[in-house]
């Protein structure tokens, strides 16, 4: 079993673990997210109407409308991510983050998006900035 | 984060009860943004007036709270202009509009009266995602700010040269505060990428699905764009929209007409560009084929207004209309400021006699599906477009995109013509 670490930056802190889901494509809110129903409904986009619930959220950046705090409405409806991992920060990400009330790490020492794929097992601790990923899913 | 003594006594609530609960959410931001200090607001904010004037549910000021604290006199620090209300309704010309409520004049009524106490505090009523433009007043170069608009954002920062990043909210209006980071900061204003235009902008579509194929590539990163021409208001406000639909670039620099960049070299910093971008024609048709999503050519619904159209954008539009009558229904959007204008210069009745509705305040998207059961529509935004099938999600919808004078063309004989040239 092949063990990854990267170390990164917590916006918001807390530890969460579970299953990568990857975005390759930057995500973007307001009329595009549907915080009830946990996902995106962008019509262009490779997750579109995939649920976030529970799963390790990884992707490049937000782009677009400030209703990108609406994923952080999700914690609302229970369908939210348990954390997320964004390359990029900017406001609405860090917003966003204060809404979800769950562990958002950035600035990495490797592009999570090259070590991470969608299925792989991935432990979260934004107290101490690391990120553990296990390749192929969930040890033992 | 570090405090100044006169922060932390506003932290003690020694200001009072609403300051202390201000500066606590700004200090919750500031350390999550990873400010080292707070900026005294110098320029202006915006916020979205309605039921949420802040963006993190754990921090928000209730309704009553500001309707109490503007009955003891309380006031914003900082200049503070009422973006696009939220949720939305339609401000002006909601008669005959089929939506509900928005369509009721007594909901309009209760709606203003709402934000009253917010007016009460200071906030100018612009009611506008473009506020900047009718707001008779803006930061100069150099000032910090606190927006709240995706699309605005490249206004303050690129246009203006005052600094914000997206964050506009009660609490950077009450105390005048903001954490300083981002964009507020010199270093990460500067250019770092040359991108070049291959061909020729010239029409307003043209600098629209620029700003979409352009930000594509870019992502955030700050642009020195050449080979752009010289982009009017209304060009301008299109780019900077599109700008932060396909990707998200707030800053950018247009040599010799952008205030911090008099030349190439002082778009950089006098550093060397790390990358060039090059964005072509071929760019451009491609976000023109992803925002046109239709095949029925019948067309039912006509949006115009996004950003909200400016005077010269409404003038343009009742000059094609005079005199025709409109097949589809025609929405022209525009703010209260402008709508005003437009009345006063017979344009309203231009429009109502070719059965369209000149309308101001919000937009497709801000209301949020509360649209009729139309199947098929056009617009000339690519923001709009590409929101509005997420907005009406699970209803399905086709919208086609194009020029302005290709969806009044539609509007009048109820018919998409439009074609790429």
């Amino acid at each position: 079993m092949k063990e990854i670490v990267i170390r990164g930056r917590a916006v918001y802190g807390g530890v969460a673990k579970g299953e990568a889901l990857v975005s390759p494509m930057p995500m973007m809110g307001w009329g595009n997210v549907k915080p009830e129903l946990g996902y995106t409904v962008e019509r262009e986009h490779p997750l579109k109407e995939v649920p976030l619930k529970d799963k390790i959220l990884v992707l490049p950046f937000a782009r677009g409308s400030g209703g990108f705090v609406m994923y952080g409405g999700t914690t609302r409806y229970g369908t939210n991510p348990a954390a997320v991992l964004v390359n990029q920060v900017m406001s609405i990400t860090i917003l966003m983050a204060m809404n979800l009330k769950r562990p958002v790490l950035t600035d990495f020492d490797r592009n999570p998006l090259e070590v991470i794929e969608t299925g792989d097992y991935v432990e979260v601790n934004g107290d101490e900035g690391f990120v553990k990923i296990y390749k192929g899913g969930k040890p033992g | 984060m570090r405090l100044t003594d006169d922060e932390k006594r506003i932290l003690d609530g020694r200001q009072g009860y609403l300051a202390a609960r201000c500066m606590e959410f700004l200090v919750a931001y500031g350390e999550a943004a990873g400010a080292e200090c707070l900026v005294d607001i110098d320029g202006t904010v915006d916020i979205h007036p309605g039921s949420n004037p802040c963006w993190v549910d754990g921090y928000r000021i209730s309704n009553e709270e500001i309707a109490q604290a503007a009955k003891w006199g309380e006031q914003f620090k900082a200049p503070t202009f009422g973006n696009k209300p939220t949720p939305g309704f339609i401000v002006d010309g909601c008669q005959g509009c089929r939506t509900h409520p928005s369509c009721e004049p007594a909901y309009v009524e209760s709606r203003l009266e709402q934000m009253k106490p917010l007016v009460q505090m200071g906030m100018i009523p612009t009611l506008s995602c473009d506020y900047y433009l009718t707001g008779s007043y803006w930061p100069t170069a150099g000032q910090h700010c606190s927006w709240g608009e995706s699309s605005a954002i490249p206004w303050v920062n690129a246009v203006l040269g005052a600094r914000a990043n997206f964050d506009g909210c009660f609490q950077t209006a009450y105390l005048g505060k903001v954490p300083k980071y981002d964009l507020h900061l010199d270093e990460n204003r500067a250019a770092t990428v040359l991108c070049t235009y291959e061909g020729k902008l010239s029409t307003d579509m043209d600098y629209d699905l620029f700003g979409w194929a352009a930000s594509e590539k870019l992502g955030m990163k700050v642009p020195a764009f050449l080979n752009i021409g010289r982009p009017t208001v209304s060009q301008l406000v299109k780019m900077n929209s599109s700008l932060n639909t396909g990707g998200q670039v707030r800053m950018y620099h247009i040599p010799g007409i952008t205030p911090e960049a008099s030349t190439l070299e002082a778009a950089f910093r006098g550093k060397k560009p790390q990358e060039e971008v090059v964005v072509t024609k071929e760019d451009l048709r491609r976000i023109y084929e992803l925002v046109n999503c239709a095949a029925d050519t019948q067309v039912e619904f006509v949006y115009l207004g996004c950003p909200h159209y400016n005077i010269v954008e409404v003038q343009k539009v009742a000059r094609m209309l005079q005199g025709r009558t409109c097949r589809a229904q025609l929405w022209v959007m525009t703010s209260p400021g402008v709508y005003a204008l437009a009345e006063k210069m017979g344009y309203k009745a231009v429009f109502e006699e070719a059965g369209a509705k000149l309308m101001s305040g919000t937009c497709v998207g801000e209301l949020r599906g509360e649209l009729p059961p139309y199947r098929v529509m056009a617009t000339d935004a690519s923001k709009q477009n590409y929101y509005t099938t997420g907005h009406l999600h699970p209803r399905e919808i086709e919208i086609w995109y194009g020029t302005t004078e290709e969806c009044v063309d539609a509007a009048v004989t109820g018919r998409w013509r439009g074609e790429w040239r």
